[in-house]
């Protein structure tokens, strides 16, 4: 039995690529797509998209077999009609060995040089001994990057290790003179085979694995996770433990959106701005840690619901609160105050709806460039159908867009706290669990700081997990990247990058 | 809300609520003697070169914490710099994923001695949560010599400090 919002349909490859087209094409945006090697239960590889209908709280969930032409993989790649499948796809190849034909981008997305070729680690058959006996730590990363040639190109390599304090990556860029004529990112340096690892650790321990998945995103994650799982056992959870939750997905995007305001001024080198900013970030860390013991709200999702009662402090939560937004209309109001700050923002990094749009982009993102997609009001989970809230969106798609988005949503959560902790919530804290059912599927998400996560588990005859696939909101936004520093000068690309604040964890797991 | 943590120093009044920015004798004296240590053993200032080996992030930003206002590590001249060349204690976070050996090593190879490398996070000791996946190694022993462990996950910016504390009196040793 599937949840009841999901449609899932059973196609062969033809109907599917019809379908997808279709859906697509009529403003259903795609959500994640995967493989699942089922093999051990009697199928074969499957390859699932996922569509969130519009302005329904229902998700369209198609699959197909792939088939099997001597000994090979493959079916005809969906990226040509749907290109938001287009890093899907890519991974798909890279993690399963099955070939998109047809697709546009034949390089490896997410395995480096090291991985041994024809060694594909989420089949099941394929063992971490395996892979580990294949690994060549010697054998150099050929990744064929484009080449833009022409008078007066010049390419700057830059990275996995950057000048700051974050994570690494390497990014391409061709310059012509000041001004960025193209950049091709090479990511996936941390890749850590979350996915795998998710298989081989069970449900239990995966709480505390979908919690360290993308550090800022900690609580956005093991919610997913949880509610992943909690639907497909088919677990109601108690009043209190979505109070909990809401209240605490909430806290977390106050953080990061706030946080993320602040490191803006990073970006156009406004020191007062930046250290503002991290210094009411660090009080609502300070808050997080005397609710939940961790600064990263860790340890409080547990399968069935939470482990801790942070409501009883719900006095401490007003009065930071309180002191914070006062100190956060100031902060505004230093940002928006400063000509030179804001000169730089307004017209950095344009990201058209249109191509958000088309490459699927999720979250701030997607708002900034006027896509007005939040999954707490299209697909209301938790707490979400009862509070009173609209999502916001701004429509130039230029860095001061995404900030003014960010700052909107804070303002906004702020509010949902203060509704949450009106009422009263008696009852316990989680609901039992009792074993996880065979040969079940169901989808988790939520709409964390950075966008939409998601999370689809499935389980095998045993009830073990057979497939946990994680779906961060950086991996939908991350390819948008070279189309929104395009024409901008290289000075702007940090601004630009961290008005979008993508993690590169969450991304490559 | 300098003021209000100026007033709680000078006025030494009760700490204030939790969440509320606080300040105690003991960090203060933390602090004294962090900056004498550094004046003594490195002549002013420590300079970080932090490489992030696969780490989830979170250890990161407990990282750029200590730069806050709250921490404000420089004023004890602990500093990130961007440079290998230029630091003198490397500090990795992270399990190391296979696809920041070769960087690693080459930060590690990059930097002048005499070097400190100090381990920052669970994961970065043994793997931690990631330990037993493909894609990552048993920690970072493996691949740089490590003086010295920060547990936590992740460890926040005071224990990260105590931890760079406590690595610089191991080396005097
Ligand atoms: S120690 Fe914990 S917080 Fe730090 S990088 Fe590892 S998993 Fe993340």
């Amino acid at each position: 039995m599937n949840p009841a919002n999901e449609i899932h349909k059973k196609l062969t490859e033809g109907e599917f690529r019809e379908e997808a087209a279709m859906l697509f094409d009529n403003g259903n945006p795609l959500m994640l797509m995967f493989c699942v090697d089922e093999r051990e239960i009697g199928g074969g590889f499957t390859v699932y998209a996922v569509f969130s209908l519009k302005g329904e709280d229902l998700f369209m969930v198609l699959s197909f077999p792939v088939t099997e032409k001597s000994g090979r993989f493959a079916y005809k790649s969906i990226t040509p009609l749907v290109p938001a499948a287009h890093w899907y796809e890519r991974e798909i190849r890279d993690m399963f060995g099955i070939e998109p034909l047809g697709h546009p981008d034949p390089r490896p997305l997410v395995l480096h040089g090291m991985y041994p070729d024809n060694l594909h680690p989420l089949r099941r058959d394929v063992t971490v001994e395996q892979i580990r006996s294949r690994i060549d730590l010697e054998r150099e990363d050929n990744y064929n990057f484009v080449k833009v040639e022409g008078e007066g190109v010049c390419e700057i390599p830059v990275g996995p290790v950057h000048a700051g304090i974050i994570e690494p990556g390497h990014f391409r860029f061709s310059a012509v003179g000041e001004s960025i004529y193209f950049l091709d990112p090479r990511l996936f340096y941390t890749h850590k085979g979350v996915e795998k690892h998710f298989e081989r650790i069970g449900f239990e321990r995966g709480a505390a694995l979908a919690e360290r998945v993308s550090g800022c995103s900690s609580f956005a994650h093991s919610t997913a996770y949880c509610l992943a799982v909690e639907r497909m056992a088919g677990v109601e959870i108690p009043e209190k433990a979505k109070a909990i939750r809401t209240l605490l997905l909430e806290l977390e995007r106050i953080y990061n959106h706030i946080g993320d305001i602040g490191n803006m001024c990073a970006g156009t080198g406004f020191a007062v701005g930046y250290q503002s900013g991290a210094l009411i970030k660090e009080k609502l860390m300070r808050l997080n840690a005397s609710l939940t013991g961790s600064r990263y709200l860790r340890g409080v999702n547990a399968l069935g619901g939470v482990s801790r009662d942070v409501l009883e402090k719900a006095d401490e939560i007003l009065f930071t609160l309180d002191e914070v937004t006062t100190e956060y209309k100031d902060f505004m109001e230093l940002l928006t105050g400063s000509v030179s700050h804001m000169e730089r923002l307004d017209g950095a990094g344009v990201l058209s709806m249109d191509i958000a749009r088309k490459l699927g982009a999720t979250g701030i993102a997607a708002r900034g460039s006027g896509i007005n997609q939040d999954m707490r009001t299209v697909h209301k989970h938790l707490m979400y159908d009862s509070v009173v809230f609209e999502a916001h969106s701004r429509g130039k798609g230029d860095v001061l867009a995404r900030m003014m988005v960010r700052a909107d949503e804070a303002e906004c959560s702020f509010s949902i706290i203060e509704s949450i902790l009106k009422e009263p919530y008696p009852g316990p804290l989680a609901a039992g669990i009792k074993g996880f059912p065979a040969l079940s599927s169901a989808l988790g998400y939520v709409e964390g700081p950075r966008g939409s996560v998601f999370y689809f588990v499935k389980t095998n005859d045993k009830g073990e997990p057979l497939r946990v696939k994680v779906r961060s909101a950086s991996f939908c936004n991350w390819p948008l990247m070279p189309f929104a520093v395009r024409g901008n000068i290289i000075p702007d690309f940090p601004l630009v990058n961290k008005s979008f604040n993508l993690s590169y964890s969450g991304s490559d797991m | 809300m300098f003021t209000r943590i100026f007033n709680n120093i000078i006025g030494k009044k009760k700490a204030l609520r939790a969440g509320e920015l606080k300040l105690t004798r003991s960090d203060l004296e933390f602090a004294e003697g962090m900056r004498r240590k550094m004046h003594s053993v490195f002549g002013r200032s420590a300079r970080i070169r932090q490489v992030d080996a696969g780490s989830c992030n979170a250890c990161e930003w407990e990282c750029t914490a200590m730069g806050n206002p709250v921490y404000d590590s420089q004023r004890f001249g602990v500093d990130f710099v961007a440079s290998p060349r230029h630091a003198d204690i490397i500090l990795v976070t992270g399990p190391v994923s296979l696809g920041m050996v070769l960087a690693l090593k080459k930060t590690y190879l990059a930097t002048p001695g005499p070097k400190l490398v100090i381990a920052c996070g669970d994961c970065s000791k043994d793997g931690g949560i990631y330990r037993g996946s493909y894609a990552v190694t048993d920690g970072a022993a493996e691949i740089v010599p490590v003086d010295s462990y920060i547990p936590g996950c992740p460890p926040t910016p005071r224990d990260i400090l105590a931890g760079i504390s406590r690595t610089i009196d191991a080396f005097i040793k």
